[in-house]
Formats: C-alpha cells, structure tokens, sequence
C-alpha cells in the first residue's frame, strides 16, 4: 500500500470524526463528583425509563403516520395526492422544540384555542375542555409530527419500487386492499421501514429543546444538566455513554436494514411503474381529508400558531434583529457547509483511489457521527479540548488554548463537522456510486492525474450532489439547536437559540418570530430539494 | 534491447490476489500488429488489458513496451504516464461531457503525433456522427461502445487495448465495422490487442491469436495455424469446430477408423505405425457424395448461411460433423442416409 496525498487525507478527516466518540468512551472510566451517587438512586432509573416510554411512543406514532401516509400516496390517486407527496416533508421545517412552542401556545389556558372559542361563541371558562399537551404527551406529539416525514420519505421509495407483479398476485390471490397491504406491501418494505424507524429513533434520543421545554427528563436533558448545573463533565460522557449504547445498537439496526433495501431499490429487470388506483367520492375525499389532517398539524398548525403571534405581537419582530440572527446563521451555513463538502469530497475520493481496509473501516467509524446527539458531542468536544489544553500547558508550558476553540465560531464549526460529517459523506458517497469506476480508469488513459481526474471529472459530475449535501447540510445547522446553545461565542445567536432562550424565559410570545423565520428558511430549502428527497428514479 | 515491440514475459495476471493466468507469454513483434486474445468468460483476458494499462500490478514477470519496463514485480509505470489506451466493454464515457467532448478528450492529449488518425474520418466510419451532440445517457450500449472505441483511437496511443470492442454492437453492423476497425488500424500503425471471446472476430482482426485456457496461454499463433492446428485437446475443445474420433496409424500418411474406414493424409506431426490415436475431424474434412456407399444416419441439420453442417451419427454411435454447401440440390432430412465421399482424403491430419 502506497500512502499518497489522497490516503493521508482520508485517514486524516476520518481519524478527526472519531475523536469525539472515543472521548466519550474514554471518559466512562472516570472519577466523578458525588452527584453521580446521587443521580444514580434517584434520576437514572428516571432518566432511562423517560427516555424508553418516549422512544417507544414516538416509534409507534411515526410508523402509523409514515407508512399510511406513505401508503395512501403512493398506491392512489384523490384530489391533491400529488400536492401531499411532497408538501407531507415540509413538517420536516418544524423542529420538535418548536413544535413543542405551537402547541403550548395553542392549547395552553387563555392561549390560541382559548382566543378563538371566544371569538366565535363568547366569553366563558373553556380553558377546562381545552385539552394540554404538555410534559410527556406534549413531548411525543412534537417529536412524532416532526420526525415521522424519514418514514414517509424511506417507506415511500420502498414502495414504489415494489413490482406491480406483487400486487397483481394479492388480487389474484383475493385479497382485499386492507389485506394487500398488511400480507404484501407492508412486509416488502420491512426493511425501509426499520431504516426510517431508527432514524427517528436516534432522532429522538437526541432529542433535547422539546423534552427540555415540557420539562421531562431523559439521558439527553441529563447529559446537559450535569454539565449546566453541577459542572460535571466525566458524568455527562458517562451518561452519554448510556444513551450511545442505546444508540449504536440502533446504528447497527438501521445499516443492517438499510443493506437490505437496497436489493429492494436497486431491482431495474422487471419493473413496472404502477398505474395509481384512482379513489372515488366518499373514499377519496377520506383520503384527502386524513393526508391533509396530518399536513395541517404537522405544518400549517405550528406556522400559522407562529404566524398568529408574530402579527399579534408585532413589536417582537422590531425588537429581534432578524438581519443579524439571519446573516449568523448564514455564516455559519456557509462555512459548515464548505468545510463539509470539501473534505467529504476529498475524504471520498481517497477511500474511492486507495480501495484501503483500514480506511474503509475507518470511515465507517466516522459516519456513525449523526447517530451521536448533538448535545453529547458539544460535552465530548469540551472534554477533549479540556484534556489537551491541561496536557499542552503540563507539557509545554503553553497559556490556555480552550477560548479558541470553545465558544468560537471555529468550535462551533468543528463539532458540526463532526455531527453531519456523515450527511455529507453520504450524500456524496451516493453520487460517486453512480460514477462508474471506468470513467476513473478511463481518464488515467487519457493522461489525467488523480488529482485531474478529480477536479476536472469527477467535481463536475458530483455538482448536483453537492448542491443537495450543501443544502441538507443548510437545513440542519438551521434547525440544529444544543451545539449552538453549548458552543456559541458570546452574543451570537441564531434563529434556533434565539427561540430556545425566549421560550425558556416563558416569552412564548417573543419565541414565535425567530420560529417563524427558521420555518420559512427550512421550508425554502426543503422545496428547493424535494425533487431529490421524493426521487421517483432508481438514480 | 528487445527484439520486439511490445513484450509480456512470464507474467503472471492477478485480480484481487487471486491468479487468473500464469506465466504467460506473449509478444507483437511489429508496431501496428494486431494480437487478439481469445477464450471463455471470466479466464482473465479483461485482466490482461487491465494489467497491460497498469490499472493492475504485476509480482512476477515484466511488460515490455518500446524497450521500456513498464511492469515487474519493481517497477510500476501509472496508466497515465503509458501512452496506452484501453477501450472497456462498459460504457466509459464522461456523463458530463457530449459525445463530441469526450471523442475529442483524447486528441487534446496528443495533439503532435505522426500517425495518420482522421478524428473526422473514424467518426465517421464508426457511424457516431448523428450523436455527437448527445450525452452519454441519451445514447444506446452500441454507441457508447463505439464512440469509447473513437476516443481511444483518436487518442494515438502506442498501444491500444480493445476490450470486447464490438460485444454490444449490432450483428448487422459488426462485420462492417470489423472490416473498417482494421483498415484504421492498419493504416495508422496503432499496435493493437483485442480481447474477444469471438474466435471469428478474432480470426478476422488477428495477425496473431492468443488463447487463453485454464489459466495459462495455451497456444500463441497465427489465425491459420490455431485453427488448423491447434497444438491441445483444450484449444480443440473451446473452437467447437470439431470432434475428436479415435483412429490407429496405418503408414506414413494413412490412418484407419472404425466406422469411416481408410483416411490419408498428411501427418503435421510423425506417429509410429499402429499408434492408437484422436483424430481431428473438422465439418469441411469430409465431402458428400450422394453415390457413396459410405452411409451415416442424418441426426440434426443446421442452417448455417453459405452452409449446411450436418451431424451425422457413425455405427459406433459417434456424432460427425459434415459442411455441404447451402446450393447442393438435394438436402437430406432427419433419420436419412447421408453419403460420404470416399476414399477420404485429408489435407492434413492434426492427432493427438
């Protein structure tokens, strides 16, 4: 093996996204403060069976509304059906936490639903037949309508890429469609499924602004606790330890799942675009009237709360200096962005040139980067950065190095490298699997360099894919909030912290715009990239 | 300083370190010779061209080309710096460059060269000009095959290496442009090896024939010789142009057979009377005579354009193969009685 320019990169970046994980790991070994005692008869069991009956409520809801929805859309035709397919992954635009801010607003006493009983039937006590949602029913709520667009998304593919011929065989076989759907459809897409499933549910084990605001415990909100408020940060990356075998199990799940469908979507011989069933009166309008339900309150229920509230209070839009959250969060989207394609790019082409084994596992290592929660990296990075700073100044007499990189625009930047490092990677990864290995072979022939063949081939062809990592990438700096919170120099902030902090300070009211914003933006990218998302090829 | 042109010495042909061919050997001794590579899929032949780009290593053995070592277990010359060009059987284009771009790619790189390659003629030879303006995607597996086979040889390589060059190509189209792939090659003195699995295609376009069997070169000769000739029961075997019937020498140039009786010929190789030997019987060996009295059972006919090959069943129950021109008057049904003229005359006798 020849270590060249391309190797050494990859094996650089690689090593680089792994650090943080084996922080973590590292740390379990630890001694901590006595709050670990403490935390250990009495919040841990909590902490854990919250986070259980959260995981398993959220898996549930999101299975029911992806696959129906999924199902609904891709095997009938009904007034609007084409409109949902996509329109269904704009509640991808609406953060749990924000979520969680809608339906506070909504349904809390005196709150939006309150306003609008009055208006319409007068003055009286409704506030008590208004439903809460709020602790853990508020908390599965806003996560399940937030999240349930990866099984829709993943389902949705798998479906159509089943054979007609499948179908065919239920009604030959004289199914009805209910049975077709649970003896053939579903069970063919098992595999999609369970991949969409374990997206949502490292997802929601991440999940930290929803769980935080309705005040309910779980490992995430312990990990930042313990580190907030008892300053304990061996603790935290125990906890975090915890939740990561939680989360790698469910790691190894979803890629097992995912090798799986692919045998499914890349069927190419003997497929048959289906022809959609086309729905009449009352089914149709049933059809139309449940997709359009889950695009209300997925979408349009937490905008328009937000909306509402923006015009009601129109001086919270002159007191937030939208420009400025706006050009933070821009500037932190380009140069997340930049950084992360460039160095997937060359990290992908290294692996793609040196056909390594170390690299390969290497890089498979550092793609499980999006299953780690946002709020454990922020504590990994820090302890990291702790550790070598106490080491440097030991061993070199240096002065402190940690306000570089901790509470820096540079630290915030690096642990977002390391949490979408993945997104990037695969998305690239999936675009350089188009590229035939003889297009590569074919420019050494014709006298490229690797380094050429790079630039002049392959850059060119991966355009597209880029555009779509850069904007995927855009969508979760967008929407990402603990990095931010933990990370982020003095006085900047962004749309997400922005509202985090109001809402934290039971300023729902002043919450409302910088949601409103990041919804807009997120839903912008979100339609600029659906076409992509909803691929209707085997591309 | 080596005899020839371009040299594969006792190498030994690798794919992911397991090996396909061993020891090979194979040589062109003049530039613009045209060797074809011939034998059953997956032997390795792919990975002989791949090897020969240097897309793969060698650890045994040396690769020659104009004097120059460009392969040994030491020594390892990057594809781009060989001056080869390699033709693959997928498509191979650039999907973000038309078809034009991706032809001319491979003059930009050689732009000074003295062989008389006309981009505009091989364009059109090749029969691509309707779809130079078209993306890869937008075009059939044929055309990309052809306008890869363009790019390679408007690239004027020292070498160019042909992977199935013709393998997606229209059956009503291949021979035209078999004919015009070699009057190209010819002209413009581009050493050539073909990999087909083709053995006419390989008999057309071959100066020399090498074939590959059983993970070792088992005959490197001209078309002629490994036709009429083959040198192994294996290269008999893979031709299928053929059957084997057992057969003892009776004299110098005689031999007897069971069922056909007396054969003469001329012996390519000297057997001691009495010998018990396989004899090569090939369809165009034996003649129909309608008046013999030699009669064999017809068993299947097949339609073979300027040809019927017979197969005719011996008493012994042995399958002979028998070519008789499609315009002889009187064609002969299944279960029939087919004459063999006699006495049986050979022009040369190949035994094993």
């Amino acid at each position: 093996m020849r270590i060249n320019f391309w190797y050494l990169s990859s094996f650089i970046i690689s090593l680089f996204v792994i650090i943080p994980i084996l922080t973590v790991f590292s740390s379990f070994f630890e001694q901590t403060t006595n709050y670990f005692d403490i935390l250990k008869e009495t919040f841990l069991f909590e902490y854990t069976f919250n986070s259980l009956i959260l995981l398993i409520s959220v898996l549930i809801l999101t299975f029911l509304i992806g696959t129906s929805t999924a199902y609904l859309v891709s095997f009938y035709d009904f007034p609007l059906s084409n409109f949902f397919k996509w329109a269904l992954i704009l509640s991808f635009a609406v953060p749990p936490y924000i979520y969680a801010y809608s339906l506070t607003a909504f349904f809390e006493n005196y709150g939006t639903a309150y306003t609008i009983l009055k208006n319409l039937f007068g003055e009286a006590n409704y506030n008590q037949h208004i439903p809460k949602f709020d602790g853990m029913l508020g908390s599965i709520l806003s996560i399940s309508v937030s999240l349930f667009g990866y099984v829709y998304i993943l389902t949705r593919a798998s479906f159509l890429y089943q054979s007609q011929s499948l179908i065919d065989l239920g009604k030959n076989l004289g199914f009805t469609n209910f049975q077709s759907f649970y003896k053939i459809i579903l069970p063919a897409a098992r595999p999609a499924i369970v991949a969409g499933l374990s997206l949502v549910a490292m997802e929601t084990l991440a999940e930290f602004g929803a769980v935080d605001f309705f005040s309910i415990n779980t490992l995430t909100t312990g990990i930042y606790n313990s580190w907030i408020a008892f300053d304990d940060l061996a603790f935290a990356n125990q906890l975090s330890f915890f939740l990561l075998l939680f989360i790698f199990a469910l790691f190894i799940l979803e890629n097992l799942s995912r090798k799986k469908a692919k045998y499914h979507f890349n069927s190419r011989g003997g497929f048959k675009q289906k022809a959609k069933l086309k729905l009449t009166d009352k089914k149709s309008f049933l059809a139309f009237l449940y997709c359009f339900f889950i695009f209300f309150i997925s979408f349009l229920f937490p905008l328009s709360q937000m909306l509402y509230w923006t015009i009601k209070f129109p001086e919270n839009l002159f007191d937030l200096n939208a420009l400025d959250l706006f050009l933070n969060t821009l500037y932190l989207v380009i140069i997340s962005s930049f950084i992360l394609i460039t160095f997937s790019l060359i990290s992908n082409y290294g692996n793609r040139v040196s056909k390594n084994k170390v690299l390969n596992i290497l890089s498979t290592l550092s793609i499980s980067g999006y299953a780690i929660p946002g709020v454990i990296l922020a504590v990994a990075f820090i302890t990291f950065i702790a550790w070598m700073d106490e080491s440097m100044i030991k061993a070199l007499g240096l002065t402190s190095i940690k306000k570089v990189f901790i509470g820096s625009i540079l630290g915030l930047v690096i642990v977002y490298f390391v949490r979408f490092y993945s997104l990037a990677f695969n998305g690239i990864k999936s675009g350089y699997e188009k590229i035939n290995i003889y297009v590569d072979e074919s420019a050494y022939l014709l006298g490229y360099s690797k380094r050429k063949t790079f630039l002049n081939i392959h850059v060119p062809i991966l355009r597209n894919s880029l555009l779509f990592v850069g904007i995927l990438v855009a969508l979760e700096i967008i929407r990402e909030l603990p990095i931010a919170l933990i990370l982020r120099p003095f006085n900047f902030e962004t749309f997400a912290t922005t509202a985090y902090i109001s809402a934290s300070e039971d300023l729902l009211e002043a919450a409302a715009v910088p949601s409103l914003f990041l919804i807009l933006i997120a839903a912008l990218f979100i339609m600029i990239t659906s076409k992509y998302i909803l691929r209707d090829t085997s591309e | 300083m080596s005899k020839n042109f371009f040299e594969i010495n006792n190498v030994t042909f690798a794919i992911g370190g397991m090996n396909k061919v061993t020891d090979a050997n194979i040589h062109i001794k003049n530039e613009g010779e045209i060797i074809c590579i011939l034998g059953p899929s997956g032997i390795g032949k792919t990975t002989i061209l791949r090897t020969i780009a240097g897309l793969e290593k060698i650890n045994k053995g040396q690769i020659i080309l104009k004097d120059k070592i460009i392969s040994s277990d030491k020594t390892h010359l990057e594809p781009e710096k060989r001056n080869i060009a390699l033709s693959f059987q997928e498509n191979s284009l650039f999907p973000h460059y038309t078809v034009d771009k991706n032809i001319h790619l491979g003059l930009k790189k050689n732009s000074i060269k003295d062989k008389s390659i006309d981009s505009n003629e091989i364009i059109k030879i090749l029969n691509i000009s309707n779809i130079l303006n078209k993306y890869p995607h937008q075009i059939s597996a044929g055309e990309a095959q052809r306008a890869s086979l363009a790019r390679s040889l408007i690239s004027q390589p020292d070498l160019l290496l042909l992977d199935e060059p013709l393998s997606n190509v229209d059956q009503s189209f291949k021979e035209d442009i078999q004919v015009a792939l070699k009057q190209i090659l010819k002209k413009s003195k581009i050493s050539t090896i073909v990999v087909t699995h083709d053995s006419y295609e390989a008999f057309y376009l071959g100066d020399k024939c090498a074939l590959i069997l059983n993970g070792e070169v088992k005959q490197f000769d001209d078309p002629y010789n490994v036709y009429h000739f083959p040198n192994s029961v294996e290269v008999v075997n893979f031709l299928n142009r053929g059957i084997l019937l057992p057969a003892k020498v009776t004299g110098g140039n005689s031999l007897e057979n069971d069922d056909l009786g007396i054969i003469k010929g001329k012996f390519i190789k000297h057997y001691p009377n009495g010998s018990n030997v396989q004899l090569l019987l090939q369809p165009e060996d034996l003649e129909h005579d309608d008046d013999s009295n030699l009669k064999l059972e017809v068993v299947d006919r097949k339609f073979r354009g300027t040809n019927f090959i017979y197969t005719l069943r011996t008493p012994s129950n042995r399958l002979i193969p028998v070519a008789v021109h499609t315009h002889h008057w009187e064609q002969h049904e299944i279960n029939e009685k087919f004459g063999i003229k006699r006495p049986i005359e050979l022009e040369h006798i190949v035994c094993f």
